[in-house]
């Protein structure tokens, strides 16, 4: 792929691929074929946000749809795929269903598989050493201290996720949205819900990057790591 | 500027799948980045499907299995580029020669 170089008395720190990714970015700008600033809106959408909004829209469409929401927790990668999302194959996709006697979540303790194309990127809690342990040993425990506190009565299951099975939480139907519409829905639907750290309408939700679950989380204000 | 994701992009699978890191597009080098970001934005700005480039870059991988994958990715956007008109293999040699000339 690469061209020959004519300048060898001229090295440049340019590799020849660079060079033409420079060349065709003056080309196109010149063109007018590329606005100022899209690039960086590109990459920093792509980054941050193949985002939970995919896996909103499933939990709303099940809502829905009774039919639906049976194909969804029958068969998670067939019924999320019907819907335009999935991942590269080889991964499996489970939706477990919250009830008013099960609260289910998510998490790897191996490393951090996470169900990217339905939730987006992984927050920075999700990949912590302490929220992969302690969501296994003690996970009402550390449910509390994120923010959701449940009744004993509630039964706690917690799905550890892996390389060939990534899960989400279906998250109940809030009380009170029986006349919204499916993106209204969609739009109540949180990251967390998904992962089954907070219950929709319920509880007080932890923010954004959340309260450190064993106080060893340092600067949780970047949610993106790796 | 907000650039809406495109599922048909971010969902692009098998030898066309860009190299990921659990979920995370993996960006080795910046310039990395901005082919990326150029690809989707000329895709756009040409009224073109998501698989016109998709194709190419499929076909670039195929060619050179061995290249890496944004050097495909570079391949691929020019060929698209070539292909419906956008830009002359003249201008493209005159910016690569500008962008030689200007290096430090």
């Amino acid at each position: 792929m690469s061209e020959p170089d004519g300048d060898h008395h001229h090295p440049t720190p340019l590799s020849p691929v660079e060079a033409r990714a420079r060349a065709l970015e003056e080309l196109l700008k010149e063109k007018g074929l590329l606005p100022e600033g899209f690039i960086d809106a590109v990459v920093s959408a792509y980054e941050n946000d193949i985002g939970p909004m995919n896996g909103a829209r499933v939990v709303a469409h099940a809502w829905v749809d009774p039919a639906y929401k049976a194909r969804l927790l029958a068969d998670g990668t067939a019924a999320i795929a019907e819907l335009g999302f999935g991942g590269p194959e080889g991964e499996h996709l489970v939706a477990v269903e919250n009830t008013p006697a099960v609260h289910n979540v998510v998490v790897c303790t191996l490393c951090s598989c996470y169900p990217w194309p339905v939730l987006g990127l992984p927050p920075s809690w999700y990949k912590s050493p302490p929220y992969r342990a302690r969501m296994v040993r003690e996970p009402r425990v550390l449910l509390r201290e994120m923010g959701l506190d449940l009744p004993e009565n509630v039964e706690i299951r917690v799905w550890d996720s892996s390389a060939e099975i990534r899960y989400m939480v279906l998250p109940e139907r809030p009380t009170g949205t029986e006349g919204k519409s499916e993106p209204q829905l969609a739009a109540l639907v949180t990251r967390d819900a998904m992962i089954g750290t907070a219950r929709l309408g319920a509880a007080p939700q932890h923010r954004f990057g959340g309260p450190l679950p064993d106080g060893s989380l340092r600067g949780p204000k970047s949610d993106r790591l790796l | 500027m907000t650039v809406r994701v495109d599922a048909t992009v971010a969902a692009m699978s098998g030898a066309a799948a860009p190299p990921r890191r659990n979920g995370e597009l993996v960006f080795d080098a910046p310039w990395q980045g901005r082919a990326f970001g150029m690809a989707v934005g000329v895709v756009e700005q040409l009224g073109l499907e998501w698989k016109a480039f998709q194709q190419r870059l499929i076909a670039a991988i195929a060619a050179h299995p061995e290249a890496p994958y944004y050097d495909c990715w570079v391949a691929a956007l020019e060929q698209l580029l070539l292909d419906y008109g956008a830009v002359t293999a003249e201008e493209m040699a005159a910016a690569r020669a500008t962008v030689r000339a200007d290096a430090p």
